[in-house]
């Protein structure tokens, strides 16, 4: 019995050492890619909106509930992203997606903003799969806790497109959510063509 | 007199009053010209303005960042066969300062109040973070340990979807708390799924040892918590790897080795180094291991979420005074979380079973929780414990651990 549990020790040990080394080691070598996204005249680096919001929708929710993009503002998110980074495991890439996407999402209606990509003759599934469906996901029924289930007979798209129009233009919260929807889904350049159009698709591919 | 003196008052009043009122009668309607005029100057006026917010914009892009976070809560404890009693649990304030994308310095302290109404202090992690590439960051100081989930993600109460955690994830638990050293960790692709990793390098842990008759020892626990200096001069490696599948599971291995001495006995304070004068003099650093598996998977409105850790320490044979058998501390625990579909309420279930050397402190417990979430960091919870401890050999009675437990709780993370 002693000598299983030393065995067992020394392996654990060893295993935990080699780990450590090479992990270190590896860093060292890695470390190269410091200079070249350390002197960046501008950070974090631009990134992709799209990209943001799928890894905001899909890592966040796995440890807490969804922070919406307005609790905080542009600075705020640097920090507290690259706080997140840290402890949900991201990368480096990830994490200026992510801020990319809260940064953009949390501007007011009618504001306009360059960094994301234009909605300019996406169809309506397009737009949804750029834009919405993060939170609202592939089936409509809602990636997390507080968005609303577009499947129910008795739902959210039993209201009117005019209704429905207006809540996704200036942003909406529904009712027993935490947390409300950005303006146009977080993205300022959703275009009001884009919107009736991403409407239609969800109609047809979700409604009852 | 006086009257002499209102009547001039009032003259003098009057004649202001017309020579007011005159050029406004007699001016005609405006020309194009002074249109144009008041056109020209509040043109002026705006592009001043425009000027003065873009350059009011160099705020947002300081190369220094500081930013303030974390949580806190408060609420009412009620104890199977004791008063209730309204308590503040802690305030913990996390602060962030952050320089470009390089790096961040992160440190969180915790408030609590004690029963005798002192409030304690203390340093939760404070680490300076290398953002060194897209796949590594160096994490220098003491951290959170990154053994598991609990401790480094999930302890915060506006987090925890029960108002107490699982027995043997606090201190002098199955489950490191903290550690002190050099960490790297990280994220990348791996084969078509995502990863994520965690090693380090600390000072370790702490062994503790107790006696009753000042002749025969045992071991008390592990205390893993950080400690600003390594007293045995043995250290400790260990990490942690995670796999996700698919993006909803994340499946992870824990390990970590290296050896620990004894060096506390109950009721001897400071700790002393190995091979000083005193009841831990000359002890033989013994084997200590730390294996560690957890995971979490949710979809749509529901979680759940398991962890298991296992701390063992060696024997030491020599002829140290406190030479005794090895000991294990070992806890798992699983929960499950729902929330009610468009609705702001939360139902949650976790069942905990925590082994230690000492029948005093081990527990089966099942917790059930329900909780209103006012808003996505505003918490109400209340938690339920149904507690079964083991009896004490000697009197035939259980142990304190047995006691069932009620909590109110309102957290709040910021």
């Amino acid at each position: 019995m002693k000598f299983i549990n030393d065995t067992i020790h020394s392996s654990v040990f060893f295993a935990a050492y080699l780990m450590v080394a090479g992990g270190f080691l590896i860093t060292a070598l890695l470390t190269t890619a410091l200079f070249t996204t350390a002197q960046a005249s501008n950070y974090p680096a631009a990134g992709n909106f799209s990209e943001g919001s799928k890894v905001w929708a899909e890592n966040c929710n796995r440890c807490h509930n969804m922070r919406g993009p307005k609790e905080l503002r542009d600075d705020q998110w640097i920090t507290t992203t690259f706080h997140m980074r840290l402890r949900a495991g991201l990368t480096g890439q990830e994490t200026r997606d992510v801020i990319t996407f809260m940064q953009a999402s949390n501007t007011k209606a009618g504001a306009t903003q360059v960094a994301v990509e234009s909605s300019t003759g996406a169809t309506g599934k397009e737009t949804y799969e750029k834009t919405c469906v993060a939170c609202h996901g592939d089936e409509g029924k809602g990636a997390f806790p507080g968005t609303p289930d577009f499947t129910s007979s008795d739902g959210i798209l039993a209201k009117s497109d005019a209704e429905l129009i207006r809540n996704i233009t200036n942003g909406f919260q529904s009712e027993g959510s935490p947390m409300a929807m950005p303006p146009k889904g977080g993205n300022p350049n959703l275009s009001e063509s884009g919107i009736k159009a991403v409407l239609a698709y969800i109609r047809e591919a979700f409604g009852q | 007199m006086m009257s002499c003196s209102c009547y001039s008052l009032t003259r003098k009043l009057l004649v202001t009053a017309i020579a007011v009122a005159l050029p406004g009668m007699a001016v005609a309607e405006p020309t194009n010209a002074d249109l144009q005029g008041q056109i020209d100057a509040l043109q002026s006026q705006v592009t001043a303005l425009n000027t003065e917010v873009n350059q009011a914009t160099e705020w947002k892009n300081p190369n220094t960042l500081i930013h303030t976070a974390g949580y806190a809560d408060v609420g009412y404890v009620k104890k199977e066969g004791q008063d209730g009693s309204f308590v503040v649990g802690r305030f913990a304030p996390i602060f962030h300062y952050q320089y470009r994308d390089i790096v961040m310095l992160e440190a969180e302290l915790e408030f609590e109040v004690g029963e005798d109404g002192e409030t304690e202090v203390a340093l939760e992690y404070l680490t300076i973070d290398w953002f060194l590439n897209d796949y590594a960051v160096l994490v220098a100081g003491k951290f959170l340990s990154p053994i598991g989930q609990f401790r480094q993600n999930l302890h915060p109460s506006w987090i925890n979807k029960l108002a107490t955690p699982p027995p043997g994830f606090g201190h002098d638990g199955a489950a490191p708390v903290s550690d002190l050293g050099l960490q790297v960790r990280g994220g990348f692709p791996f084969a078509g799924m995502r990863a994520n990793y965690a090693i380090y390098a600390s000072n370790g842990p702490e062994i503790n040892a107790e006696t009753e008759d000042g002749i025969d020892y045992e071991l008390d626990g592990v205390a893993a918590e950080g400690f600003n200096a390594d007293v045995d001069g043995e250290k400790t490696f260990g990490g942690r790897f995670a796999i996700l599948p698919v993006a909803s599971v994340e499946v992870a291995v824990s390990v970590a080795g290296g050896k620990a001495t004894v060096t506390n006995v109950e009721g001897e304070e400071p700790p002393l180094p190995p091979g000083t004068v005193g009841p831990v003099a000359n002890q033989t650093a013994r084997d200590y291991s730390v294996y560690g598996a957890d995971f979490v998977w949710f979809t749509g409105n529901m979680s759940v979420r398991g962890e298991f850790v296992k701390t063992k320490v060696g024997n030491d044979r020599s002829a140290g005074v406190t030479a005794s058998d090895g000991a294990t501390w070992q806890t798992w625990y699983t929960q499950v979380a729902y929330r009610l579909p468009n609705s702001k309420w939360e139902g949650a279930l976790r069942y905990t079973d925590y082994d230690s050397p000492h029948d005093s402190v081990d527990i089966k417990q099942a917790a059930i929780g329900l909780n209103y979430l006012v808003t996505n960091t505003f918490i109400v919870k209340l938690t339920h414990e149904f507690n079964e401890g083991k009896t004490d050999q000697t009197t035939g009675v259980k142990y304190a651990t047995d006691d069932d437990l009620t909590v109110l709780q309102l957290a709040y993370g910021f």
